[in-house]
């Protein structure tokens, strides 16, 4: 009865809280990759325009 | 290439890779003194191989400078030293935090972690000899002799030294070849990480190096020097 309460937890609980939250970190990782590129793509277009 | 799109797209594709499979690819256990922190090998090492690129790419341009003495020449090559140093700083940076951890202390003497000080240290005095002269052409031609010696002094301060001495870094004395290279020292699962952060990482790097020339480009044409 514990262990299947348990595992219904488990199924209950985001993605995020699951194996230490490791998947919380990716998530977090990811978004200053993604904020990072968005940036230089920035630099790269203003650039562009000076090129010009 | 400049212009080029495609390389800054697989640079971020690779990299979300890293930043995604890195996490979650099953990585060996050995006797656990490691565990989860070898995924370092990720993001810290590849900081080592983006650096050694770059200044390799450096070096190239400052021989192409001292046998065409065109300042574009002189650009590129200052501007890859400089995001190959950036690499090194991340790259000494993550190595202190990770050493903290794992071998006791920040700074611990390893021959790799001494190596890569002098090393840096050689490269941070190729911008001091940048800054220290004004007169354009003698700049390029001064800091491209001396670019090539600081390129030069990677080899026995980062690949001979730090080899023929015990090193808590994988390489030492009693290993065989490079531990990055060398295929039998990383499992498959984590070659398969590795390898694209290597690329993907570089790319940034590569990028970040154009961005630079280009600006400066700008401002040699608005000076009318080109």
């Amino acid at each position: 009865m514990f262990t299947f309460l348990q595992t219904q937890q488990a199924a209950n609980q985001s993605i995020m809280l699951q194996n230490g939250k490791i998947y919380l970190v990716m998530a977090v990782v990811c978004i200053v990759l993604v904020g990072l590129f968005t940036y230089v793509a920035a630099i790269d277009k203003k650039i562009k325009q000076l090129e010009k | 290439m400049l212009h080029k799109k495609w390389w800054k797209v697989l640079s971020f594709v690779l990299l979300l890779y890293t930043c995604t499979y890195g996490f979650l690819v099953k990585v060996p256990k050995l006797d656990d003194r490691m565990q989860e922190s070898i995924r370092n090998f990720f993001f810290h090492v590849p900081m080592w191989f983006g650096m050694m690129i770059l200044l390799f790419v450096s070096l190239v341009y400052s021989i192409k400078y001292l046998r065409s003495s065109s300042l574009v020449h002189d650009i590129y090559a200052q501007a890859y030293a400089a995001m190959g140093l950036t690499f090194g700083i991340l790259g000494i940076i993550t190595g202190a935090l990770w050493a903290n951890y794992q071998w006791g202390s920040p700074w611990v003497g390893d021959p790799k972690q001494n190596g890569a000080a002098i090393a840096l240290l050689i490269y941070f005095a190729y911008f001091v000899l940048r800054g220290s002269l004004v007169d354009a052409e003698k700049k390029a031609r001064l800091s491209a002799v001396y670019n090539v010696f600081s390129f030069f002094m990677l080899f026995p301060t980062l690949w001979i030294l730090p080899r023929l001495t015990e090193s808590l870094h994988p390489g030492g004395q009693g290993s065989d070849g490079n531990p990055g290279l060398n295929g039998k020292d990383m499992s498959a699962n984590m070659r398969t990480v590795f390898y694209p952060a290597v690329i993907g990482w570089t790319l940034l790097g590569v990028w970040i190096s154009t961005l630079k020339i280009r600006v400066q480009m700008i401002q040699l044409k608005k000076e009318g020097l080109l």
